[in-house]
């Protein structure tokens, strides 16, 4: 079955604050939805709870992703679903260089899919290809996984992550935050270059900014822990005027 | 470590890992004899920890018989964070497979100097031995 993310009715709380209050959103394969929002409305946390991080309390509702219910499923089962989440802040593992990491990610992931392990030579031909189309230098692959790494190196290296771990559905955190315009402009062209009908994305930015270079299909705007508006490209363009005011004052 | 002829050259690299409700001590004596002037020597210990029960300790014992000598000892202490092990799961790792990574990546250092047939076994060692100790 492949009918994208179907999130019904969402309640998450952190200890007693409940923070996502009733969020429905579907997301189809093959589209790009964005979401955006003033701080502190929910836009990571949904994220999160997507993607299985431990610490959130579901209190009510459902997320079903091509037919699976993911809330019963442990993350590395999400993502051998097809789920990714490009991180906000990439942490550090110091030791583990990135090919390695790269490699052990993929393996795994073909291994939950009932597939064999990749083998060495073609997975390096694969990342070399996908570091370059990312303009990422190739002593990066052998750096120490995001230790040292700019802002924008580590961004550039989700996206890296992203390409060769190709998924179903990328969840974009806020990665055009302490970007850059040119960052921004190779992580958005990271992203056109892998829009294909098999994939979808929800990007969650403040900016339109980013916006402009991945145009999105569908546009929700999150405010206290709930989704207020959608529309298309143009209410992101009309929020750059506007501001989040309107939905802050309102509730 | 002693030192016993001039200019003698020595390091030390100690990787502790502590897992569960166990701690994990490092004890070392560098003695550098009288008549070893010029005599150097670096201590590195590092440590890292699994789980909020665990707890390293690092003593380093130094004895210098001649004030020509240059010692130097540091320690490091981490944790492998929540953060650390979401990263490697969302990326398809079984928590199994996230701990023995990051534990790989913490020891490198010192296994790949170890001979290859070894490095081998020690690194397969150290999965075994941190099976189920995250949970």
């Amino acid at each position: 079955m492949s009918n994208g993310l179907v999130i019904k009715d969402l309640r998450v709380s952190i200890g007693d604050k409940e923070i996502l209050k009733g969020i429905n959103l579907t997301v189809e394969t093959g589209v790009v939805h964005a979401i955006m929002g003033p701080n502190g409305s929910g836009k990571s946390t949904l994220a999160h709870v997507i993607s299985g991080r431990p610490g959130y309390e579901v209190t009510g509702g459902s997320i079903s992703f091509d037919g699976h219910d993911v809330l019963d499923l442990e993350p590395e089962e999400r993502a051998a679903l097809g789920l990714f989440l490009a991180f906000q802040y990439p942490v550090e593992i110091p030791g583990v260089t990135n090919v390695n990491f790269l490699k052990t990610a993929v393996n795994s992931l073909r291994k939950a899919r009932g597939e064999k392990d990749l083998d060495p030579m073609a997975f390096l031909k694969l990342l070399r290809e996908k570091a370059k189309t990312l303009d990422l230098p190739e002593d990066m692959l052998k750096r120490q996984l995001n230790v040292g790494f700019s802002g924008g190196e580590k961004k550039r290296n989700e996206m890296l992550q992203m390409a060769v771990l190709a998924p179903k559905l990328a969840i974009l955190d806020e990665t055009d935050s302490g970007l850059d315009i040119d960052a921004i402009r190779i992580v958005a062209a990271g992203v056109n270059a892998q829009r294909a009908p098999d994939r979808s994305f929800l990007v969650i930015t403040h900016y339109q900014r980013l916006l402009d270079y991945i145009v999105p299909d569908v546009v929700h705007v999150l405010a206290h822990g709930r989704i207020v508006e959608t529309g298309d490209a143009d209410l992101a363009r009309r929020l750059e005027k506007t501001g989040y005011a309107e939905y802050t004052t309102a509730a | 470590m002693i030192h016993i002829g001039k200019n003698t050259r020595s390091t030390i690299v100690s990787k502790g890992i502590a897992a569960g409700r166990s701690d994990n001590t490092y004890r070392g004596l560098v003695r550098v004899l009288a008549g070893a002037e010029g005599a150097r020597n670096y201590s590195q210990c590092d440590s890292l920890l699994i789980g909020d029960k665990c707890g390293a300790h690092t003593v380093p014992y130094i004895e210098s018989r001649t004030p020509f000598s240059t010692l130097e000892h540091e320690a490091t202490t981490a944790r492998i964070s929540d953060d650390q092990l979401f990263l490697c799961r969302q990326r398809g790792l079984s928590s199994e497979e996230a701990v023995a990574l990051i534990v790989n990546g913490f020891c490198k250092e010192v296994l790949q100097n170890l001979p290859m047939e070894f490095a081998v076994e020690a690194q397969k060692l150290v999965g075994i031995s941190l099976e189920g100790s995250v949970g």
